[in-house]
């Protein structure tokens, strides 16, 4: 079983390079959808299934794997944005500190003091690289909808730290969680759409003056 | 009992003045003087001996029920401002007549009837809350007189930074209130001076009030904003909004426990005001500045009889009897330095109005033009230099007198009470010199320009007001043994710790000496006026030096007589000159120009706030808009959590 998780950590892993790398918006909302789905089998293969178990399992695929990168997809549409990702920080280098920090989080989890059940997985160092790899995103792009997949990673990383506590965390929170990300991702497509508009530009470099 | 009707009095004229003042400026003048004697009256009723007056209404404003309550320190202080508020508006009617200032007379009366009430407001009110807000209003008032004529950017730059200076003052006495009102568990103010907890908040007092009394180095908005004010502002600014910083400082260092370094602390800081203040106005060509760096000088005297008094009254025994002389001198200080400054404000201004300009290097020969002017400035040049018969020696020699007896006690307290003695004797022998400067190159010799040459005398509103304040201060110069009840009852409201002592008792002979020196003076000049009538007036021409065709550039300047004695002060005047001297045979040409900065607004204050601007500017840069970079502040906050927690969790 452990075995299994590990190979989809790893795979969770590899997709975070994936993001860091692709330069088309659609590839990396794939790449986004693919891991949310991913994520959202893992919880499944860990615990002995039960309905709260299935019910989490079932709901992060559905709304990870396919209505959010759906969202997505609709958003950056309707906003007529041309697909090139522009970066802030180039592919290559992006790269380079999504592996640094992918080693660097299996060097971190090493001396973290966790629990005996928990020491042989990949979820911790996948966790942590997780959550690098989505600030690295949020750093280093500069459209909107491109730090919006960098968020998603974020929270990915999260959600990856949370199976730890599967049992400990209750079902409503779980539910929250989920439906705080639908929402907000439904939202910033609405608003990127307005933005579009308004400015004719989704550059976030370009969006300082309302800083106070 | 007369002191409440009299006091409803003037509220009722003052609010009369700024609800009509704007229209009708006869109904104003007729209903501020009507103010002004209700004013007087109920503070001279109180100080020849009635009692306390107290008043609570049921009526809540802000949360707190009004309570008004005059003593004998704050009547000292409502006369004061009652007499210099009266005088003023006379003065004014003519000086800033509607018929010149079109746009700003109607305002300049409504302010000044706010000014009156709220300073009123503030010496009555017994409670933090109500003193606070009458704080805030009389700031705004004086600032809005100040800038009166807001079309000048030099007006404009010394009302804001009288507002700024204010409201720094005010800051402490925001904490001050505060943290009194929290210990005590009340608005209310009164005498508390079994609270010991409260002493260092004596600091906060210092501070606060410090500022709007112009004390030494915080004494910055003071010059720029009493040159720049109309003169009738400047006067009530100079003789009244000063004291109220000063009256501050009498009525909490008497209710409130202090320290026991503050009166040493007072004493000291009076009397590094007195001789820097005096110092800087012996330096200065603009004739307003050096009144205004004078009227430093004078707080640091009153200063020093404060500080001498609070000495007294922590000494005990015979420190009693020479502290609570210090103080009738500090307190009788207030009211002399109130009539002759604005005597001199007036003048000045009566000057300033006929030739237009403060500048005393363009000045000169004025008295033939304007006799009662000349006359008015000389009187209060005596009376300021603290010469007899007039009414700043009275004050100061009670201060030297407590001072005296400080050292003769040989307490502690000697050490510091016999250079504050001397200290005294030399801003007294500077301020001499810095008159006999001003009093001379304004109104002796011969016009250096020729705007002097078309000088006229100023009308019968403004020669009253300087007549009527001449006449004060003559006559508590003359008449000082008058003055006996209102000290004794005056000081015994500071403190409860004075015995039987009598500080008036000096004032006795002291009536009489002075009335002796009047004597001998009159005297003097009608033998002298005799021995002309007697042999004629003998005309010639002055020691020229060989020069056949004297001119009046040749005349000593301001600049060169005040810098015989400025020049000891150089390490803090900082004078910046620029000098090109006559070179060989045939000079083609010289030129001395001398500047003397505000030192320490130039060299302290702006490098200061320069450098909080700078890096206020740097910080300021983070704050751009770029939201990759916020969260890369994020990450790295992040890290160096994660990093302390490792190292820390390590350990």
């Amino acid at each position: 079983m452990t075995a299994t998780l590990n190979v989809l950590v790893g795979l969770a892993m590899g997709l975070n390079l994936v993001a860091l790398g692709s330069s088309r918006l659609p590839g990396l909302i794939r790449a986004v959808a693919l891991q949310g789905a991913v994520l959202g089998v893992m919880p499944v293969l860990m615990h002995a299934m039960d309905w709260r178990v299935t019910l989490v399992a079932i709901a992060t695929v559905a709304g990870k794997g396919l209505v959010i990168p759906t969202l997505l997809r609709r958003a950056m549409r309707a906003a007529n944005i041309e697909r090139e990702i522009d970066p802030f920080i180039g592919f290559v280098p992006s790269l380079l500190l999504g592996a640094g920090g992918t080693i660097a989080a299996v060097a971190l989890a090493q001396a973290l003091p966790l629990l005996p059940e928990h020491a042989g997985t990949l979820l911790v160092p996948g966790s942590l690289a997780s959550v690098l790899t989505g600030f690295v995103l949020l750093i280093g792009r500069t459209k909107a909808i491109s730090q919006v997949c960098g968020y998603l990673i974020l929270e990915n990383g999260i959600f990856l730290f949370g199976l730890l506590l599967i049992h400990a965390t209750p079902l409503l929170v779980e539910a929250g969680i989920l439906l705080d990300l639908t929402v907000g991702v439904f939202v910033i497509g609405i608003i990127v759409d307005r933005i579009q508009r308004a400015f004719d530009t989704l550059d976030t470099r370009k969006l300082t003056v309302l800083r106070e | 009992m007369i002191v409440g009707p009299c006091i409803a009095l003037a509220a009722l004229g003052l609010a009369g003045g700024i609800v009509g003042g704007r229209r009708w400026p006869r109904v104003w003048l007729a209903l501020t003087l009507m103010a002004a004697t209700g004013g007087l009256g109920a503070a001279l009723v109180l100080l020849a001996g009635g009692a306390d007056w107290v008043w609570r209404s049921a009526l809540p404003v802000g949360g707190e029920v009004i309570h008004l309550r005059l003593d004998g320190v704050s009547a000292v202080f409502l006369a004061l401002m009652s007499v210099v508020g009266g005088a003023g508006a006379v003065y004014s009617r003519e000086y800033w007549s509607d018929r010149e200032q079109r746009r700003s007379a109607g305002r300049g009366r409504r302010w000044w009837s706010g000014l009156m009430a709220s300073m009123g407001w503030v010496l009555l009110s017994a409670n933090g809350l109500h003193f606070l807000l009458g704080w805030e209003a009389f700031t705004v008032c004086a600032f809005f007189l100040v800038t009166l004529d807001g079309r000048m950017k030099a007006v404009r730059r010394a009302g804001w930074l009288y507002l700024a200076a204010s409201h720094a003052g005010t800051v402490c006495l925001f904490a001050f209130f505060a943290l009194l009102a929290h210990s005590v568990g009340s608005w209310e103010l009164g005498p508390m001076r079994e609270h010991v907890e409260l002493a260092p908040l004596f600091w906060l007092v210092l501070a606060g009030f410090g500022v709007k009394a112009g004390l030494f180095p915080l004494h910055v908005w003071l010059p720029s904003a009493h040159a720049n004010a109309p003169s009738h502002v400047s006067a009530i600014l100079s003789g009244v909004a000063i004291k109220m910083g000063v009256y501050g400082l009498v009525r909490f260092s008497g209710w409130l426990p202090v320290p026991a370094a503050a009166g040493w602390v007072v004493i000291v800081a009076g009397m590094v005001s007195a001789v820097l203040g005096i110092a800087f106005a012996l330096a200065q060509d603009d004739l307003k500045r050096l009144l205004a760096y004078c009227s430093v000088e004078n707080i640091g005297v009153i200063l020093i009889g404060l500080g001498a008094a609070m000495l007294g009254a922590a000494h005990g025994g015979n420190g009693l009897q020479w502290g609570r002389l210090a103080l009738a001198g500090a307190l009788l200080h207030v009211w002399n330095h109130g009539a002759f400054k604005a005597l001199l404000f007036f003048s000045a201004g009566s000057v300033l109005h006929a030739t237009g300009t403060r500048e005393m290097s363009r000045l000169g020969g004025l008295w033939r033009a304007m006799p009662w002017t000349a006359g008015a400035f000389a009187l209060g040049s005596v009376a300021v230099a603290a010469l007899p018969p007039l009414n700043g020696f009275v004050s100061e020699w009670l201060i030297y007198l407590g001072l005296f007896d400080a050292v003769t006690t040989q307490g502690p307290a000697a050490a510091v009470a016999v250079p504050a003695a001397i200290v005294l004797g030399v801003a007294g022998a500077l301020a001499l010199a810095t008159f006999i400067k001003a009093g001379t190159i304004v109104f002796m010799g011969a016009a250096r320009t020729r705007r002097p040459a078309h000088a006229h005398e100023c009308g019968v509103l403004m020669r009253g007001a300087m007549c009527g304040l001449a006449a004060i201060c003559l006559g508590l110069g003359l008449a000082p043994q008058l003055l006996r009840p209102i000290l004794l009852r005056a000081t015994a409201a500071w403190h409860p710790a004075w015995g039987g002592v009598d500080p008036g008792a000096p004032l006795v002979p002291l009536g009489t000496a002075s009335l002796a020196v009047a004597m001998a003076l009159a005297v003097g000049v009608v033998l002298v006026f005799a021995h002309v009538r007697r042999n004629g007036l003998n005309r010639s021409v002055t020691w020229d030096c060989g020069y056949a065709t004297p001119g009046a550039r040749m005349q000593y300047t301001s600049g060169s007589f005040g810098d015989l004695a400025a020049r000891w002060f150089r390490w803090i005047l900082r004078p910046e000159r620029r000098l090109r001297r006559p070179r060989g045979p045939l000079p083609d040409g010289a030129v001395l120009v001398d500047r003397h900065p505000e030192t320490m607004l130039d060299r302290v204050l702006r490098p200061a706030s320069t450098g909080v601007l700078h890096v206020s500017t740097a910080v300021r840069r983070l704050q751009h808009g770029r939201l990759q970079s916020y969260i890369v502040y994020l990450v790295a906050g992040i890290a160096v959590l994660a990093l302390m927690v490792l190292l820390g969790g390590s350990q």
